[in-house]
Parts: structure tokens; C-alpha cells; sequence
């Protein structure tokens, strides 16, 4: 019992060690081989961080449900760019027009709103077909990423609306806007998989789906539930991110859903699903959006960020196994 | 900025009473901070982050921060954001996306940072922020192409009857219209009788482009020339060419060299285009920037120089790395 409560401490501890162990590393190093005066670990540098890691770790947590569940979700970026489209393009659609800036809320709305349709397309088709997670959102990656390039061919979508950017440039209480969202989702998430029913089923089906069907719960509506949701917060990261940008290219987040499983399993959620914290996800996202930080200021090359992150990936899985295998022997004897 | 201070005057103090040399103007170097688009993608790009890399080097009076977004618009503008947050002095920017970064750009100049545009430059939205941009001149290219072209069918006595067919870029970007334009305006001034029968574009696109002279092929019975907006498209006509058993006798010209382009040139198929070395693009980005900094007025569109290169020069030209 011991053992078993532990574990799972140890993990997202791990990756918050892990977290500080960076912080220490980047305000050593950056002292002798960064160009900056400032010091890494300067406030102002600590809340962009913390903006930063928003488009990234808006996604993960709802990653995270989804690896919990023993599923995993490749269209994430698909989704992303698509709400991006819909939501600079509809900014100036002709029924629109007479809105003003009220406007902005329509467009997050449909912006959102598409996230959510095709987040239930993805759900629909795992609860429906019963083939496996993987296969469908690898299909519905193209798929998403294909309607990107329908709509506008291989240009850009552009509105600049300074309301709109002023908006998501501001800060208030010192926090930057995505921060904001990013903070209110993994509350939210966090609440979620931690104090309701649907976070504990969750689990559960992550666990041993067969058992949890024995249990009566209604596995296909959970997961299409799951779906919506990321495909929501997929949509919720495009909006908060574009706000800001005003443009978005046809292959706009592309990679994003693996930047996003990295994170989620940095943090610690079992690929297998049935374990995962939320805590632990955030944990994850910074810890990338630091070293992409932390590289730059001391003047690395930006390509061995990619490097560094895989081999911290690869050394992390071991970890785990090594924990859950002392688990085990602990158990026997 | 205390810090700095005090290591600057020590500095400063040391080289005096060391040695009492001319020490250049006493400044601190100057910090520059430049985000690239997307360096692994092509070979224009890498070179180009090399060339940048070995001139900072070779002037002691700069540091520069080299960062690389990848081709993600997010990580560019997170990089903006860095370079501002570490209080650079000028900022060089290759946009991932010519809109995006204009909020990003506007950042940099409520920060008093001036940002240098290299390459490609932003949307006319943005122009208020930028302090300068560095980069080739499209017009320019276009109408060096049409001289290129008449002085061609002036050797070959042809400037009164010829006709040639343009394919140009893709529609709506400002390169593919630049290319087009300084092309059509320039053409008219050195070969008056020379006809521009018809342009369609060609996307970019090799492909896309061989169709499209297969199409020219067929329309006209007659075509002396063919301008595209650069070789890639060129080499796309002169297949199509070749396919028909047409090439000789036309001349193809291109608004950039590209290394099929060169090729080409080297087998006699293909005239000549316009040299755009990538090492230039980068040098002059650094010069722009430095040149800011040491408080020189230059132009807001800072072009460095494209030369022509034909089948007649072209030992001069390094073969291009794209």
C-alpha cells in the first residue's frame, strides 16, 4: 500500500525535480554564457515562460484524459490550425460585418465550436467502429489537416484586429492572458479528474476497460465525452494563441500532438493509460518550454533542444519502468 | 543593467591602463538577436545561417544570439519574446509568417528595440515597426531579367519579331508580382518590338510550370523566349521544351538562379537568371543591423545587390546551394 502510494508521487515529484533542476542549471550556466545581463530566473522571464507554455499545455491536459482513458489523440494540431482558420477567417465574414469588435466573441465561438464537432467526430468513430484511438485520429490528422488546405490552399488566413491583440497581450495581475486560460483549464481539468465521477471512471477504464464495463459504466460515452473535450481545449489553445498573432499558415501546428504526448508523458501519465496526474502534465509543459528558454538564452543551438528533450524522454520511460518493477518486487515479497 | 555597467567600465579601465590603445569607441559589443524561419528545410536557409554566423564572428564588436523557430510561428514569436526580455540591441527577424509576427515585431519597437527584417519582408501592417528590411530586390530582379532576355535577341538579331511567354510565381504573393512587374515594365524600355504574348503562373512549381508551357507550346508556333519567375519554374518550361523537341532557339531566363537552373546552363539549354547568393542576404542582414546601431540613416528597403549571371559568366558563380 505503501509502495503504491508512493509511486506515483515519486513520478510527478519527479518531473518537478526535474523542473528545478533546470531552473538551477539555466541561472548557473546563464550567468557565464549568456549575452543577457538579466538573470534566467528574472520575474518578467518566469511570466513569459508561463505564457509560453499556454498553446502547448492548453492541449496537454486534455492530453492527458485521453492517455488516462488508454487512448491517444494524433489530430491535435489538425484541430488547432482548423479553429485558427475558422476563427480569423470568420472575423470578416460578410454577416458579420455590422458586429464591430463584437465580433471577437462570435469568432471564438465558432472557433471553439469547431473544435468541439470534430473532437466528436474523432469520439464518435472510436465509440462507434471500436477501432483503436490511434488509427482514427491518425486518419482524422490528414483528414483535419486536409480541410486546412481546402479552405485557403497553401496561403496564410489573416485579420489583424489590435482590439483582439491587445486583448491577449495584456497582463493583468502580472499574468499575461494565456496564461490565464492555461491556469483556469488545468484547474479545471485538474478538478475534474480529481473530485467527479467522470474523473474517476477515467481512471478506471484506463485501468481495465472490461472491468469498468462490468461496472456499468458507459465506456463509448465517456470516451466520446473525452474527445470533445480535447478537441475543445485543441480549439480553446488556437484561440488564445491566434488572438495574439492574427495569422495563421496551413501547416500551423504541425508536431503540436507530439510536443503535447511528450509533455504528458514527462509528466508521467502511463502510455498504457490508468495512471496520470494533472499536476504532473504542467510539470511536463514547462519543463519543455524551459528548455527551448533555457537553450536559447545560453546561446545553443536551437536544434539540440530536440535532442535533449528525446534523450530526457527516453530517460524518464526508464525511470518509470524501473519504479513500477520495484513496485512489483516489493509486492512479492 | 548595473552589472553590465560596472563590467564595461572595468573593462574599459583595464584596456586604458593596460595598454592605452585606441580602444574602437568604447563600447560594450553590440548584442544582436536574429530568429530564423526554418533552417533545416533547405540548403538557401542553412547556408544562409552560416554566412550569418561567420561574419558576427569576424567583427569582434558584435555578439549575436542565433535562434531558429523551425517554421513555427509560436516558437518565433516566444523567441521575440526572449530577445526582448534579454534587452538586445537590434533584432533580426526571417518571418515564419509575414503577419503573425507583426504584433511580435510591435513588442520589439514599444521596447526601443529596432528589428531588421532579412529575406522576406512583413505585411505593410507591421511597416510602422520595423526599423529596416534587408533583402533582394524583386523588381529589380524582374527587370535585370528582361535586360538579360533583350540583349540575348539583340546578339541573336532577333529584338524586332521576338516573342517570348512569362510564368510567374504564385498568385498573391508579393514576390511573384514584383518579379512580374519589374519584368513587364522593363522589357518595353530596352526592346520596344519585342511582344509578351501571354503569362501564366506556374505556382512555384516545376510541375505546374511544364504544363503550363505545354500549353504555350501548342497555342503558339512562334515563341522565341520564355521569363519565369525563377529556375525552378524556368527548368519546368525548358523540360517541356525538350519534350517537344522546341529548345533550341529559345531563350529561358529565370528572376533567381537556382542550382537546376545552373545545371541547365552548363548543358546550353538555359540562358541565364539573376544570382542570389544567400551569404550576401545574410552579410547584409548583420551590416543593416550594425549600421542602425551605429546610428547611420539607411533606406527602409535596404536591397543588396542580385547580379546577373548568364551562360556567358557564369564561371564567376558559384553553383547555388538550393
Amino acid at each position: 500500500m505503501q509502495a503504491g502510494k508512493m509511486t506515483p508521487f515519486i513520478k510527478t515529484g519527479a518531473i518537478w525535480a526535474f523542473v528545478v533542476l533546470e531552473l538551477i542549471f539555466f541561472s548557473v550556466a546563464g550567468e557565464f554564457l549568456s549575452l543577457s545581463d538579466k538573470a534566467f530566473m528574472d520575474l518578467d522571464n518566469m511570466l513569459l515562460l508561463l505564457k509560453q507554455s499556454a498553446p502547448i499545455g492548453i492541449i496537454a491536459m486534455g492530453m492527458t484524459i485521453i492517455m488516462i482513458n488508454g487512448n491517444i489523440d494524433l489530430s491535435v494540431g489538425a484541430i488547432f490550425a482548423l479553429a485558427a482558420v475558422i476563427l480569423l477567417d470568420s472575423m470578416s465574414w460578410a454577416i458579420f460585418a455590422g458586429l464591430g469588435d463584437w465580433v471577437i466573441p462570435v469568432s471564438w465561438a465558432l472557433a471553439l465550436l469547431t473544435g468541439v464537432v470534430l473532437g466528436a467526430v474523432n469520439g464518435l468513430i472510436v465509440w462507434k467502429t471500436g477501432v483503436d484511438a490511434f488509427i482514427v485520429t491518425l486518419g482524422s490528422m490528414l483528414g483535419f489537416r486536409g480541410l486546412v488546405f481546402m479552405y485557403n490552399g497553401e496561403n496564410p488566413t489573416s485579420e489583424l484586429n489590435w482590439t483582439l491583440v491587445d486583448f491577449a497581450e495584456a497582463q493583468f495581475l502580472g499574468l499575461h492572458t494565456a496564461t490565464w486560460f492555461l491556469a483556469a483549464v488545468t484547474l479545471v481539468i485538474w478538478y475534474v479528474m480529481t473530485k467527479t465521477v467522470h474523473g474517476r471512471n477515467a481512471y478506471a477504464i484506463g485501468n481495465n476497460r472490461e472491468a469498468a464495463v462490468n461496472a456499468g459504466i458507459r465506456v463509448g460515452p465517456h470516451m466520446m465525452i473525452n474527445f470533445m473535450i480535447i478537441g475543445f481545449l485543441a480549439a480553446l489553445s488556437a484561440v488564445v494563441f491566434y488572438s495574439e498573432s492574427g495569422s495563421v499558415n496551413p501547416n500551423d501546428g504541425q508536431l503540436y500532438e507530439l510536443w503535447v504526448i511528450t509533455a504528458v508523458v514527462l509528466g508521467g501519465t502511463k502510455l498504457t493509460g490508468g495512471a496520470g496526474s494533472i499536476v504532473g502534465t504542467l510539470g511536463g509543459v514547462l519543463a519543455i518550454q524551459l528548455l527551448r528558454k533555457g537553450l536559447g538564452h545560453i546561446g545553443a543551438d536551437t536544434e539540440t533542444v530536440n535532442l535533449v528533450i528525446g534523450l530526457i524522454l527516453i530517460a524518464v520511460l526508464f525511470l518509470d519502468r524501473q519504479l513500477n518493477l520495484k513496485g512489483k518486487e516489493e509486492l512479492k515479497t | 543593467m548595473t552589472i553590465r555597467t560596472t563590467l564595461t567600465a572595468t573593462v574599459a579601465t583595464a584596456a586604458i591602463a593596460t595598454a592605452g590603445a585606441a580602444f574602437a569607441d568604447g563600447h560594450s559589443p553590440m548584442r544582436i538577436g536574429i530568429t530564423q524561419n526554418n533552417v533545416g528545410v533547405d540548403s538557401y536557409q542553412t547556408t544562409y545561417e552560416q554566412a550569418f554566423i561567420a561574419a558576427a564572428e569576424a567583427n569582434d564588436n558584435v555578439e549575436v544570439v542565433v535562434l531558429d523557430a523551425g517554421g513555427d510561428v509560436a516558437r518565433q514569436i516566444a523567441q521575440m519574446e526572449d530577445l526582448i526580455q534579454q534587452e538586445v540591441d537590434a533584432i533580426i527577424i526571417w518571418p515564419t509568417n509575414g503577419e503573425a509576427v507583426i504584433p511580435a515585431v510591435r513588442k520589439a519597437a514599444q521596447a526601443d528595440i529596432p528589428v531588421v527584417v532579412t529575406n522576406s519582408n512583413i505585411a505593410e501592417a507591421g511597416f510602422d515597426f520595423v526599423a529596416s528590411f534587408s533583402g533582394p530586390d524583386n523588381i529589380t530582379q524582374g527587370s535585370r531579367s528582361a535586360e538579360i532576355m533583350c540583349d540575348r535577341f539583340k546578339a541573336l538579331g532577333i529584338e524586332n519579331e521576338a516573342q517570348v511567354v512569362q510564368i510567374s510565381g504564385q498568385p498573391g504573393y508579393t514576390t511573384a508580382i514584383e518579379r512580374a512587374k519589374g519584368f513587364e515594365d522593363r522589357l518595353p524600355e530596352v526592346c520596344p518590338n519585342v511582344t509578351l504574348l501571354e503569362t501564366q503562373p506556374g505556382d512555384w512549381n516545376r510541375e505546374k510550370s511544364q504544363q503550363v508551357m505545354e500549353a504555350f507550346l501548342v497555342k503558339y508556333d512562334d515563341i522565341d523566349g520564355v521569363y519565369a519567375g525563377d529556375d525552378n519554374m524556368g527548368v519546368g518550361a525548358l523540360n517541356a521544351a525538350n519534350a517537344a523537341g522546341r529548345t533550341e532557339g529559345i531563350t529561358f531566363v529565370g528572376a533567381t538562379n537556382f542550382a537546376v537552373g545552373y545545371e541547365a546552363m552548363e548543358r546550353g539549354e538555359y540562358w541565364g537568371s539573376i544570382y542570389q547568393s544567400p551569404v550576401d542576404d545574410a552579410e547584409a542582414a548583420l551590416k543593416t543591423a550594425i549600421d542602425l546601431l551605429n546610428g547611420e540613416e539607411l533606406p527602409f528597403l535596404n536591397y543588396f545587390d542580385t547580379p546577373k549571371i548568364t551562360q556567358d559568366n557564369m564561371s564567376e558563380f558559384t553553383k547555388p546551394v538550393f
